[in-house]
């Protein structure tokens, strides 16, 4: 029954300037990066390998505008949607059982821990075999990447309750319901955010590996055909998009994160 | 009849078979209605144990605990409970934790919230009602633990160590307050300690505990004016006396 402290700091006043510095530092780190690249790319002198930097960029920023490929990307958002979102109601589900019940623990655990083990890709073959060429394997493949991370995640959650927050509900009168509701959902909260995380960010990694292979559309399906016709830049320029969308993604997630559990945070608000 | 009386209690843990642990065995007492009544010893007396059986959390191995007569079985709003880490709900503001205590009781919306403001303005939490227990000081905390647990109008409150995580500066003062809230609900209180200054300053009666098994080896009535002068001769005559107490059950253990 001891103390945990499961406070979270985040950095307050003083630690403000800090922060700035940390910044630049990071945009200087960034800088010196693409410095380096624009002359690796004149020494080496093989765009097919390394591409002409200025070339990337230009790639880079006209994708943002080029009606394909934003629909493509947005296909493929589409899809990481639906499978995360499939995910989440299957992975909390099970994972607050699990948290919640040691029978139903040890009767599913097995099952969940051998069935993860499983790589990803594994599922190809036969997510074909099921659903056959289109949206149904890559949405599959989604959902199998984002279920895990949320059950486990969801199952610490749960388990990371302290039991005294149990006996005091209990104490003060609240039946089964009432604990599941106030104490459980709460309290499992943080560790569901974190797998929410963890699931959206292997879903998109997933998606486009499953692109590569079961669809003729989407985000990865692009990658594909711009290595076919030998377009390094643009297949540079396709993957340093990707990095964005899925960091923005993870901040988004992030700040959800904060504003849902803003009672872990000393200073309140988001 | 007594407020609370523990009949005959014994705690038997086995973790593995043909291993047991005694607890308790066979321990007797009454505490009267209004008493404030200290469970002093060492840590594994078995006095914690003896506790969360008084909430229900756990249930004897042979005997009962009776509240008013009726054997206690589980936990109940009749007997309020301060954990040793306060267990306030992080996710819930202080008037939310507060409020909970009544949560459950079959009493009107105005009534609740008039008993839950009455609550946090004796726990000096009113300016702090929309904080998250995070954001609270430990003497806050404290209060509003025991505000939460007191809301309820509970028979008996019972109190785990409530201040055994505090540093000694900070104690003295959470003491002052518990005994201002304690003695303004003039409730009947059980609390777990270990601190022999703390019991004397509390309580109206100190039971002391022995090395094992629940065995009791004081019943020491404590005859002062509150609030009480930790001060005074006779606050240090009590002190040196259940300190005599609990060194003696410790020597008849060295001598083994």
């Amino acid at each position: 029954m001891e103390n945990r402290d499961r406070t979270i700091r985040v950095p307050v006043n003083g630690d403000k300037k800090k922060a700035r510095k940390m910044f630049l530092m990071n945009v200087a780190v960034m800088g010196g990066l693409c410095v380096a690249w624009f002359f690796a790319a004149r020494a080496i002198g093989k765009p097919l390998v390394l591409p002409d930097f200025i070339e990337t960029m230009k790639e880079f920023l006209t994708a943002w505008t080029n009606k394909r490929t934003m629909r493509n990307m947005g296909l493929t958002l589409k899809r990481v949607l639906t499978g995360s979102f499939y995910g989440l109601v299957i992975g909390s589900v099970l994972g607050l059982i699990m948290g919640y019940s040691e029978k139903a623990m040890s009767l599913l655990s097995p099952f969940i821990n051998s069935l993860r083990q499983i790589p990803i890709m594994a599922w190809v073959p036969l997510s074909i075999i099921w659903f056959g060429l289109g949206e149904g394997p890559t949405i599959f493949m989604i959902f199998m990447a984002a279920v895990f991370p949320l059950i486990i995640n969801t199952i610490a959650g749960v388990t990371d309750i302290d039991r005294n927050y149990f006996n005091a509900a209990r104490s003060m009168g609240a039946d089964t319901v009432s604990i599941f509701r106030d104490i459980v959902l709460p309290g499992a909260m943080p560790g569901f955010l974190t797998g929410l995380r963890l699931a959206v960010g292997s879903g998109w990694m997933s998606v486009i590996c499953a692109e590569f292979i079961a669809t003729s559309s989407g985000f990865g399906y692009l990658m594909i055909e711009a290595q076919e016709r030998m377009q390094t830049a643009k297949l540079y320029a396709l993957m340093i998009m990707s990095a964005v969308v899925g960091y923005g993604m993870d901040q988004l997630i992030r700040f959800i994160e904060r504003r849902v559990t803003s009672w872990r945070f000393k200073d309140g608000k988001a | 009849m007594a407020r609370l009386s523990i009949e005959h209690v014994s705690k038997v843990f086995s973790d593995r078979p043909g291993e047991v642990q005694v607890v308790l065995n066979d321990v007797s007492f009454d505490i009267e209605d209004g008493e404030f009544v200290c469970l002093l010893g060492p840590s594994g007396c078995g006095k914690t144990t003896l506790l969360t059986m008084m909430g229900g959390f756990q249930e004897p191995t042979e005997g009962q605990i009776c509240l008013d007569g009726e054997p206690i079985s589980g936990p109940s709003p009749e007997r309020g409970y301060v954990f040793q880490n306060y267990a306030l709900f992080p996710w819930m503001t202080v008037e939310k934790n507060v409020a909970y205590g009544l949560k459950f009781q079959d009493l009107p919306e105005a009534e609740k919230k008039a008993r839950v403001d009455a609550a946090i303005e004796m726990a000096h939490l009113t300016e702090h009602r929309k904080k998250f227990p995070i954001q609270l000081s430990g003497g806050m905390q404290q209060r509003c633990a025991v505000a939460r647990a007191l809301v309820g109008r509970p028979k008996v409150l019972l109190l785990d160590e409530p201040l055994g995580a505090v540093d000694f500066q900070m104690r003295e003062l959470m003491q002052n307050e518990l005994e201002r809230m304690v003695q303004e609900a003039g409730i009947t209180v059980v609390m777990v300690t270990h601190d022999v200054s703390e019991s004397v300053f509390f309580s109206d009666r100190v039971i002391v505990f022995g090395r094992k098994e629940g065995e009791i080896v004081g019943n020491v009535t404590i005859d002062l004016p509150r609030t009480r002068d930790r001060s005074s001769e006779e606050y240090e005559h009590y002190v040196s006396h259940l300190t005599n107490l609990l060194r003696d059950a410790f020597k008849g253990a060295s001598i083994k």
